[in-house]
């Protein structure tokens, strides 16, 4: 933990300008540049809605703002976890050749992640003017929602990138069972509604539950467009059990980090 | 205090590469019971001692396990066994062609590179013309690095590493970088680097007439032991017969 907070220190400036000519990069390489971090979710927004609406017959109330919400946090989630898989072989050039603490890797890719989301939470904020979403204090909420979505996805990246390392085609079993957790956390239908009406509430708070992404979601869902309080104590589980997978992944990435070269 | 006047200490140094390489899930998955991994140890029980302010130089064949000591050094192995104490000194792997972000500019690799080297953003900022002017990259430095040719590629590589100066270099053959013009300039650079007494150096080079001009004393690793250490007169010659 010492170690951690020290190499935090250490390497937080590095982090912070790795991430910043990250995006830097990837606007160059663009014809669209940053107008995709717009693009790419508002696309995928109609899609969605092409989806449950002509599709399923129904759309939920806001349903733009409540698709955005989704798929913003879906999108840090998985592709932060997706991308950890294989961090330390993409930056196969800089691990070799000098020493960091591997999860610094990570925290880039979050930085990164983070400022995407950031841009599509502004979506979010002009459908909620355009819908005139009354809101309330509760919009506070969102930080306690986002500090669990970071910590989980942390925990998750760390415990990911330890075994990508080691285990060649684990990118596409993790592919798989995100797509899966995907369509558990109900990015455009409601958790409650539809699965309460098909299966009963027990299901409900299950799906809710176990899932930190759909718990995250629906949280972030209540307190900025239901104007009603998420379900604080699985939110504060959800952050402990971050914070262990945390602590496992950064004491197995300490211990392992150091022969990760030897393998690539 | 005996310990001050080291700057890098080995003690039974032993480093092991483990040949799973990677595996696929059907293959941990049924394998892992067996465990008939290949070991292979390129670095098998070392000890020497480099005191501050010497250059010294690493000769062996290929695969004798020089370059996995340079990079255990740097701190990039963790050794399997035993120990490398360096005495907190600051630490730099000059080997050819470092690490940099392709897609970002020569200007942005710099600065990311320096602070991997644990400077900060104002030194070097501080020392950013320098770089670029012993790079002589000139406009280049402003264009993505994958646009680089090889020999750029280095010249960048080597200029961040010789300015940006670490109390112990570790050098990879970086003594034939670029043309002939920079590997002149270079070489200079080098030997005014490495004449600065309260620098540690590390070079590994097949080159006997660069071991001859810039070392002190060679240390001659076989098949991952050291088979002999001593001063460049008296161990450079025996070498250089063993080989021929």
């Amino acid at each position: 933990m010492k170690r951690f907070l020290a190499d935090m220190k250490k390497y937080r400036e590095y982090a912070v300008y790795s991430a910043k000519s990250g995006l830097k990069a990837e606007v160059a390489d663009s014809h669209l540049s940053w107008l995709w971090w717009i693009l790419d979710p508002l696309l995928f927004m109609l899609v969605y809605s092409f989806v449950a609406i002509i599709v399923f017959g129904k759309g939920e109330k806001y349903f733009a703002a409540f698709v955005f919400i989704g798929l913003s946090s879906w999108r840090f989630f998985s592709g932060t976890i997706k991308q950890s898989v294989r961090m330390v072989s993409k930056n196969s050039a800089i691990v070799s050749k000098i020493y960091m603490p591997k999860y610094v890797l990570i925290i880039i890719q979050m930085l990164i992640n983070a400022f995407k989301m950031c841009i599509s939470f502004s979506l979010v904020a002009g459908a909620m003017v355009l819908y005139l979403v009354p809101v309330s204090y509760r919009l506070l909420y969102i930080i306690p929602c986002m500090l669990v979505l970071f910590v989980v996805t942390f925990g998750f990246s760390c415990i990911a990138l330890h075994f990508g390392v080691y285990v060649d085609d684990l990118s596409n079993l993790i592919n798989v069972f995100l797509q899966l957790v995907f369509y558990l956390s109900g990015i455009f239908y409601s958790i409650e509604t539809r699965v309460g009406k098909a299966l009963g509430d027990g299901y409900v708070t299950l799906l809710l539950r176990c899932n930190p992404a759909a718990l995250v979601i629906d949280s972030l869902r209540k307190c900025m467009l239901y104007n009603t309080e998420p379900d604080f104590a699985a939110l504060g589980l959800w952050l402990a059990v971050g914070c262990i997978f945390s602590a496992i992944g950064i004491r197995l990435i300490y211990k392992n980090e150091n022969s990760y070269v030897k393998i690539m | 205090m005996e310990d001050k006047k080291y700057a890098i200490e080995v003690k039974d140094l032993k480093i092991r590469y483990r040949c799973l390489n990677k595996m696929s899930i059907k293959q941990s998955l049924f394998k892992l019971k067996k465990s008939n991994m290949e070991i292979f140890e390129a670095v098998r029980g070392i000890s020497f001692n480099v005191p501050k302010g010497e250059i010294m130089g690493i000769v062996g064949k290929n695969g004798s396990g020089k370059s996995t000591l340079l990079r255990a050094i740097a701190g990039i192995f963790a050794p399997d066994e035993g120990s490398i104490d360096l005495h907190g000194h600051t630490v730099s792997l000059l080997s050819i062609g470092v690490g940099f972000q392709k897609k970002l500019t020569g200007r942005e690799n710099i600065l990311l590179s320096g602070m991997l080297l644990g400077f900060s953003e104002e030194e070097i900022r501080e020392r950013m013309p320098d770089i670029i002017e012993f790079s002589e990259l000139g406009k280049f430095i402003d264009r993505p690095v994958r646009t680089y040719s090889s020999g750029m590629h280095s010249k960048l590589a080597f200029s961040i590493t010789a300015i940006l100066e670490t109390e112990i270099m570790l050098v990879d053959e970086v003594l034939s970088v670029g043309d002939a013009k920079f590997k002149k300039k270079s070489f200079k650079k080098m030997k005014q680097l490495i004449n600065d007494k309260d620098r540690t150096v590390v070079i590994v080079s097949h080159n006997g007439d660069t071991l001859r001009k810039l070392c002190d004393t060679i240390l001659w690793l076989h098949d991952g032991v050291i088979k002999m250490q001593g001063s460049t007169k008296e161990v450079l010659p025996l070498y250089e017969e063993f080989m021929s």
